[in-house]
Parts: C-alpha cells; sequence; structure tokens
C-alpha cells in the first residue's frame, strides 16, 4: 500500500475509534552507504524503512505511538494511541492540530533524481575519489563514510491536511591521519548536499590532506590569553550559533519559559552584523520541503535583523497556545539520520538556520584583527544554550595577529560566554557553507578567552 | 522464526562469502513527558527489522529491512549484502579466516523484578507527575522537565559458524531537569536513574527528594562564579572519572582503531602509562547497569576486558574481526545502533576500578585545587589522546576544604600526561547510564562510571 493511502486510512479508523482529532505521519526512507576503513571501502549497505506515527487525540486527551507495520496491523496501531490518549491527562494547552494550507510548490521540488538512486557502488566510487586526492606519502584515511537518502513523506489528519514532501540528502564524514617521525596529526571533513552532483568529492580529499599535515606542524599553545577574538570556520561555528540561538527563539521554550530570549522580542540580542533566518524553503537546505512534518507549508522566517529579535519558531501545539501561527517548524527529520524518525511525535525545532553574509572574505576578517585564532576544528563545538558559556578544546587552528595568520596551534581552550560575544563586534564572512541544519559562512567572535595548556 | 532464518543461513551456497549472519531485532519503548505540571507527552514506539551481513575478503555488504520477515525478504536480503561485499572486495587486501568462530545456540530473556509492562499506566503518569511536582520547591524554578522511560529490544541472530541466539534487554529510566531563573540568570540542573532493570528502580525512587535536591542543584548555580581557567589540581566525581574513562582510554582501546594503527593506544600493551592507582575496565556483565547485555551484536556473549591495570596498559576491545585479526579472543563489543546501522568495535560499561581513599579525605588532602562535578558530555580524541570532558559545575578547594561554587566548566589535557597525575582515587563507584556516540553517531546504551579521583588537568570556565 502506498503511504498516502496508509495515511489516509490509520486516520479514518482512528476517527471511527473514538478519536476527536487524529494525525498520520507515513515515511519510506531508502539509504544507500559505504564506509571507509583503512583506506579501503568496507562496508557496503542499503537499508529501506517505512513506518508511521499516530497522534490520537479524545477531547484534549493526547496518545502518540508508532510502527513499523512489519509486526502488526494499523487496526493494532489505532488500538493502541487510543489506549493511551484514554489513559492521560488532558493537555490544557492544546488547541487543536492545524487545519489545512495550500503550499507552493510540487512535492518533489527538494527531490534530487540522481541521488535517491545511488546505490553502495557509486558511493564507493566517491568515497575512493576522497581517499585517493587525501593519500599521500605520510597522510592516510583511516575513516570515512558516505550515506545518500532519500525521504518520501506523508501527513494527513482530520481536519484536512493531505500532503507531503520528499526529499534527498548526502552526507560524508572523512578523517585523515597524518604522521611524521614526530607527531602525529588529523583532519576531518564533512560534507552535505541535496544533490550528490553538487559535491566536489576530490576537492574533499584534498582539502583533508592539507587539514592533516597542518596539524603535524602545530605547537602547543601555552599562554593565557583573556580578550581575543575568534574566527570559526562555518562548520565550527554554525553549530555554537544553532546550540544557542536555535534554543532561544523555539516557541516551545518560549512557552515554557527556558528560553533566554522569552521576553526579549524587539530588543537588540546582537550585534547589528548579525542576521538570521529559518529558512524552511531554503535552496540548499537539508530539511527543505514544501511542508513540515505536520503539513504546515514552510516558509522562510527572520529571526534576528541586525539583532534585533524579530521573531519566534511554532509548530501548532506551541503557535496555538498563545494565539498565533504556526511557522512550518513543527520537524521529526534530522538531516543526520532520516530513518526512525516516524517514532517521533513533530517537535518545535528549526528547519534551515541562514546568516546571511557580509561582502568581507576571511582575508579580510583576519586582516583586522590584531590578536587572535583562526579556529579550524573543535574537539566538539559546544555551548549552554541557557547561560551561554562555552569552554571547547582547539584541536586544529592558527594565531592570529597583527592582521596576519601565524603559528599552528594545539591544546588550548576557547572560552567564554556566547550570548556576550555576539552582542560585542562580531564580524561576518561572505563564504556560506551549508552544515548540517545550518548554511553559514565563518564568523569573528569577540570577547573570548584562550586558555593554553 | 529462528529456524526460517537458519535455513537461509545454512542454504547460502555464495564460495566467495567466508561468513554470514542475520539479525532481526525488535524494539518497543513507552515515554512520558510532564512539563510544567502538564502531560506534554504519552507514547509508545515500536519498530522491527532485519539486517543481514556477509564477509568477501576482508569487504562486508549489508541490507536491511523494515518490512515482514519472510524466508522471501531474507534470501532478497543477503542478495544484496553479497552483492555490496564482492563489490568492495576489488580492494580487499587480505582474506579474514572466521572458521574458528564457536556456534552458540541459547535463549536468554532478562528477569526483572516487576515488568514495567505489567504496571499501569496511570502508576507510571502518577510517578512522572510526582517528579514534575517535587522539582517545585521555588518561585525562582520557571521550568519543570520529568522523563519516564521504558524500553525492551528483541533479537534473534543467526550465522554461518552456526549460532543460533535469542535474548532481550529491557532498560528503565527516569530523568528530571529544572530551570532557575533570576533576573537575566538561567540555569538548569539535571539528574538521572537508569539501568538494565525493570520498573522496580522507579519504586525505589522518591519523587519529591530526587526532583527536589535537583532543583535545589539549579538555584545554588544561580549564584555560582566562573570558574579559575589554567592547569590545576582538579578532584573529580565518578561521572567526571567516568567520562574521561570512556571518551579518551575507552574509545582509543577500541580495537577496529587499533587495527589500522589510528588509535594512540596502538602497541601499548604492556606499557606504563599511569601511576599504579590506575585501573580501568570495560565490562558488558554487570548487573543492573545500563551498557549491559547477553550478547553483543554479533552473538559474542558480553565480557569483562581489563583495559588498564595498576596504570599498565592490558588489552582492547573486540569484534569477531578485530579478534582474528589480533589473534585474541572476541571480547563481546561489537555492537549496532540498530539493524539500519554497522557494527563496530564498542564499550559496554567503562569505568576507572575504586582505590582506598574517602572521598572526603582526597578533598581534605588538596590544598589547592578544584571539585568537579556532574558531567555533560565529551569527545574522544583517538588519534591525538586529548580529552575534552565538559562539567556543569565544581567548588574552588582551599586548605582541604569545598569552598565557592563554579560553573561550567571543560577539563582538558593530555591522557597519558592526566593518568601519570593520578595520586588519590576513592573507594566508591558510581556508574552513570546514557548513550554513546562514536564519529558523532550510531548511538547506543552504555554507562561508565568510576570512583572520585585526583589529577592535574586543564580547566577552561565559560
Amino acid at each position: 500500500m502506498k503511504i498516502d493511502d496508509i495515511a489516509e486510512k490509520t486516520v479514518s479508523l482512528a476517527e471511527k475509534s473514538g478519536a476527536t482529532q487524529a494525525e498520520v505521519y507515513a515515511v519510506t526512507v531508502k539509504t544507500s552507504s559505504i564506509y571507509i576503513d583503512d583506506g579501503i571501502p568496507k562496508i557496503g549497505g542499503s537499508m529501506i524503512e517505512a513506518g508511521i506515527g499516530l497522534k490520537c487525540i479524545i477531547g484534549k486527551q493526547i496518545g502518540f505511538t508508532s510502527s513499523t507495520l512489519a509486526q502488526e496491523t494499523p487496526t493494532d496501531v489505532v488500538e493502541r494511541a487510543k489506549a493511551l490518549a484514554k489513559a492521560s491527562n488532558a493537555d490544557p494547552k492544546f488547541e487543536s492540530l492545524p487545519d489545512p494550507k495550500k503550499a507552493s510548490g510540487s512535492l518533489d521540488k527538494f527531490h534530487d533524481k540522481e541521488t535517491a538512486l545511488a546505490d553502495s557502488e557509486l558511493l564507493m566510487d566517491k568515497a575512493m575519489e576522497v581517499v585517493k586526492a587525501a593519500s599521500s606519502n605520510n597522510v592516510t584515511v583511516p575513516n570515512g563514510s558516505l550515506r545518500a537518502s532519500s525521504i518520501h513523506y506523508h501527513i494527513n489528519n482530520s481536519l484536512g491536511v493531505n500532503t507531503g514532501s520528499q526529499g534527498t540528502l548526502i552526507f560524508g564524514f572523512f578523517t585523515a591521519k597524518s604522521e611524521d617521525n614526530r607527531n602525529v596529526g588529523e583532519g576531518v571533513q564533512r560534507c552535505w548536499s541535496r544533490e550528490i552532483g553538487a559535491i566536489d568529492f576530490g576537492k574533499i580529499g584534498e582539502k583533508l590532506r592539507a587539514q592533516a599535515l597542518s596539524v603535524l606542524k602545530a605547537k602547543p599553545f601555552k599562554q593565557k590569553w583573556d580578550d581575543a577574538v575568534a574566527i570559526l570556520t562555518p562548520s565550527e561555528g554554525s553549530e555554537i550559533m544553532y546550540q544557542l540561538v536555535a534554543f532561544a527563539v523555539s516557541g516551545e521554550n518560549v512557552n515554557k519559559r527556558s528560553s533566554p530570549w522569552s521576553d526579549k522580542m524587539g530588543e537588540k540580542v546582537a550585534s547589528e552584523n548579525l542576521t538570521i533566518y529559518d529558512n524552511g524553503l531554503s535552496e540548499k537546505g537539508l530539511l527543505s520541503s514544501i511542508v513540515d512534518d505536520e503539513g504546515v507549508p514552510t516558509q522562510k522566517t527572520p529571526i534576528l535583523e541586525h539583532g534585533v529579535l524579530q521573531s519566534y519558531l511554532f509548530d501548532s501545539y506551541n503557535a496555538y497556545q498563545v494565539d498565533m501561527q504556526p511557522t512550518g517548524n513543527g520537524i521529526r527529520r534530522t538531516p543526520r539520520e532520516l530513518a526512525g524518525r516516524f517514532s517521533i511525535a513533530a517537535v518545535c525545532a528549526g528547519t534551515t538556520m541562514e546568516i546571511k553574509p557580509s561582502s568581507k572574505s576571511v582575508e579580510d576578517l583576519i586582516s583586522e584583527i590584531k590578536r587572535g585564532v583562526y579556529i579550524e576544528h573543535f574537539a566538539y563545538p559546544l555551548v549552554d544554550s541557557m547561560s551561554g558559556a562555552f569552554s571547547n578544546e582547539v584541536r586544529n587552528a592558527r594565531i592570529i595577529r597583527n592582521g596576519e595568520l601565524g603559528d599552528q596551534i594545539k591544546y588550548a581552550l576557547w572560552v567564554g560566554n556566547l550570548f556576550d560575544s555576539i552582542k560585542g563586534d562580531l564580524q561576518v564572512a561572505n563564504n556560506l557553507e551549508v552544515h548540517d541544519k545550518k548554511i553559514v559562512p565563518s564568523i569573528a567572535f569577540p570577547k573570548t578567552e584562550l586558555v593554553g595548556q | 522464526m529462528l529456524d526460517m532464518m537458519a535455513k537461509v543461513i545454512d542454504d547460502l551456497s555464495e564460495k566467495d562469502v567466508t561468513f554470514a549472519d542475520i539479525r532481526q531485532e525488535f524494539h518497543a519503548s513507552t515515554q512520558i513527558m510532564v512539563v510544567n505540571g502538564d502531560l506534554r507527552r504519552f507514547s509508545r514506539a515500536t519498530k522491527g527489522g532485519t539486517v543481514v551481513r556477509a564477509l568477501v575478503g576482508e569487504c562486508w555488504g549489508m541490507a536491511s529491512t523494515s518490512e515482514t520477515l519472510s524466508a522471501e525478504i531474507c534470501r532478497n536480503l543477503l542478495t544484496d549484502a553479497v552483492k555490496s561485499a564482492k563489490a568492495n572486495a576489488k580492494f580487499s587486501r587480505k582474506k579474514l579466516d572466521f572458521s574458528e568462530i564457536k556456534p552458540i545456540e541459547k535463549t536468554i530473556w532478562q528477569e526483572s523484578k516487576i515488568n514495567p509492562a505489567q504496571v499501569s499506566t496511570e502508576e507510571k503518569l502518577d510517578f512522572v507527575m510526582a517528579l514534575d511536582k517535587g522539582q517545585k520547591t521555588d518561585d525562582r524554578i520557571v521550568n519543570t522537565n520529568s522523563v519516564y522511560n521504558d524500553a525492551k529490544r528483541v533479537y534473534r541472530l543467526v550465522n554461518t559458524a552456526g549460532s543460533r541466539l535469542e535474548w532481550d534487554e529491557l532498560r528503565t529510566l527516569a530523568v528530571v531537569q529544572p530551570i532557575a531563573r533570576q533576573g537575566d540568570k538561567m540555569h538548569f540542573d539535571y539528574d538521572v536513574k537508569g539501568g538494565r532493570v525493570g520498573y522496580e528502580l522507579i519504586q525505589q525512587i522518591d519523587p519529591d527528594l530526587f526532583g527536589a535536591e535537583c532543583s535545589k542543584g539549579a538555584i545554588e548555580l544561580l549564584s555560582a562564579e566562573k570558574p579559575p581557567s589554567g592547569n590545576m589540581t582538579v578532584v573529580v566525581d565518578g561521572a567526571i572519572s567516568g567520562l574521561i574513562a570512556h571518551e579518551v582510554c575507552g574509545h582509543a582501546s577500541e580495537a577496529d582503531e587499533v587495527v589500522k594503527g589510528r588509535s594512540f593506544l596502538t602497541g601499548q600493551v604492556g606499557k606504563q602509562l599511569g601511576t599504579e592507582h590506575v585501573t580501568m575496565v570495560d565490562d558488558g556483565t554487570l548487573k543492573d547497569v545500563s551498557g549491559s547485555f547477553p550478547f553483543d551484536s554479533e552473538g559474542t556473549p558480553a565480557s569483562r576486558t581489563m583495559i588498564i591495570e595498576n596504570g599498565v596498559f592490558k588489552g582492547y576491545l573486540h569484534t569477531l574481526e578485530t579478534a582474528i585479526l589480533m589473534g585474541v579472543n572476541p571480547t563481546g563489543n561489537g555492537r549496532a545502533q540498530d539493524y539500519n546501522r554497522r557494527i563496530f568495535a564498542r564499550m559496554t560499561n567503562t569505568f576507572f576500578d575504586k582505590g582506598h581513599w574517602k572521598d572526603d579525605e582526597i578533598i581534605a588532602d588538596t590544598k589547592e585545587g578544584l571539585y568537579v562535578i556532574k558531567a555533560m558530555s565529551g569527545m574522544e580524541d583517538v588519534v591525538g589522546g586529548g580529552v575534552q570532558c565538559s562539567a556543569l559545575k565544581g567548588y574552588i578547594i582551599k586548605n582541604g576544604e569545598a569552598t565557592k561554587l563554579v560553573r561550567s566548566m571543560s577539563l582538558a589535557g593530555k591522557v597519558i600526561d592526566i593518568l601519570k597525575t593520578v595520586d588519590a582515587v576513592g573507594d566508591e563507584l558510581e556508574f552513570w547510564g546514557g548513550t554513546c556516540g562514536k564519529g558523532e553517531e550510531d548511538f547506543l546504551s552504555v554507562s561508565s562510571g568510576g570512583p572520585h579521583m585526583r589529577a592535574k588537568m586543564v580547566v577552561g570556565g565559560g
């Protein structure tokens, strides 16, 4: 049975069974993969998964259940959801599932046929292009993975939502190890796209090799700088900015009062150089789709304009509580893992965070810095979304002195408070890159510390 | 079902395939989440799937589906897996000999005192509501979050060595996370109780106490100061010593990273890496702890592996393949997130073993330093042997006393340097269950733990 038929049938069964409202998210995900191990394609894989998530509402009592339907029928699933709803306490904050609204564009607007058809043998060829370009006398590629996924989802609810979307995405992660007589180093490169044809795999390999070799020259940083500007490459800066901003503008966090920006609408919360959108229709966004995972049409929502807070993001549950309309941010999918997402009810989350680039190049940003650091890679970039505090281990970076890149360093902690830093003289470059749910350029963060070991 | 799967494996006639297995999984979980006193989520998720692996040369093919399992589907998966393995094997440099793998035929169903499936939904709901209420101790607590989760997984596995296995894993978990706010300052605290146990774990929790203690922690953090930065003497609690064990020594001891020479612990067996106070273990057989299981995803029984003993490095964590490559026995560390993901070497319950100090004696014996508690997250550095562990809070130690409360910090350093400075280890072990990823994904249930421990590390406070 087709997924739209399963969705429609299950909603109908739930209504007949006594649900006052019901919603079904039905999805099929196909993934091909290749894992590189010690420079060769070690595992080739293919995966297909289909499942449904059912929200059954009786008055204001809500039950949610999900199934791959491998060992049970839609009727079993409906009975379980109904039992959960009946056992639930009424949720006074629940108003309604979303109403149907017309989405613009065809359901395959963000679907790339070539990516959808990529099998593990094609991925093997692409991944080996990376390995070949990265390998040299003293550089090996011990680890890598490359995945191509296609998704088709359909949402049906009792209010007449009957819509869906198709999408594709490709994700790669490669590490290179460099070695000389005294040192070892590691390079890490990721690639993200909706279209396999848009990725230059040879170039990724070259970058991987160059990064791994540059780490060999790194010396432990032994000083303590109390006021340093840090330029973060898009892969690192996008991660900490998303952790901070997506948490603060989530309608769910605003409603439950855990957002630090819950009472700051219209206020200046960041530098005037910072303009951020959540764009569910982003041309290069990995979660771009004509509707979100509740069937609400997606949109481009301004979050910050020149540092001033413009809007929060809402799924239907959180929007209706405060007499707002949902902004197309009821999300189940993640770019990392499309499989298994039917088992999670839609939550209020970002689609694609776009930071508006400036006209300045990264070199321009570097030239304006008297003392700072250019950071290519952290152990893993993290920030406390509530307090803004961060303390991240630098694995690959270069010192900036008097507007020029200097020595390669390692073993340092980059420390500060991100809420304070983004209010300062923050600078944004023009080199946009796609990373996970973000399309972000390099960013120079002021008022931070660099602590050596 | 096991007979049908076994027949498909027995019928495999591909000469190039030297090993193959079929694993079928069924997952069912219940989650209840209460936010600010309201039931936010009440869900029951089920999913099932089957994965087939085939080995040609040193390369694997893998195919999985969530379709209802039949002999035909099993055969199709096997055909796809063999095709992928053969394609990769063009690059194969050697042939792996799996012929010595011993077959096991066993069924192990987990015994729990109280099966969560037999507990009424009303009782579970009342518990989570009480957890949430327990956190609301002060007007400064602006947001309360409470979660209950039980998850059961049933596995069936057959392989070409002749193994026929069935087992299950049941885990239960309760979490509280209150958020305190005063002016522009916001801080959270959290607490978790979980394990590979039934509902008896939940019945041992006093929800008022559990919630209130955590809220006290969040409120105290509102007046916490920024910690000092730099190289200093640090006393860590068991959660953070466990995090260090897990992230650095643990991941680097996973033998898939060793056979290709990526791990900084390659070739270190027999070498003195730390002081005599340092003993580190991975043990998938521990009773009631989250990372325990009867068999790994390849059907190897879980075991206890000594990684470091009195400072001397002893051995690695193995899959079937890495054990064959290194000429040792597999240790039951070949694990996969689920039927959609690959198997590779992973940890179970990883911890520094206990020493002889009382926890308060370690603090009293420290003239100046930082007492760091409540682990947040960490990241491995398999190549370089570095540490990044972040913690929620700590206390400045002055003249043997824990004094001022400080918040949000990371601990860093080279693990080899840190282990050589360990000079005091507590006599009480604690374990924290959670999930672990490798290379940023492939999340599965583990625990890490240890005693209080004193060493020199770099601290950076945000």
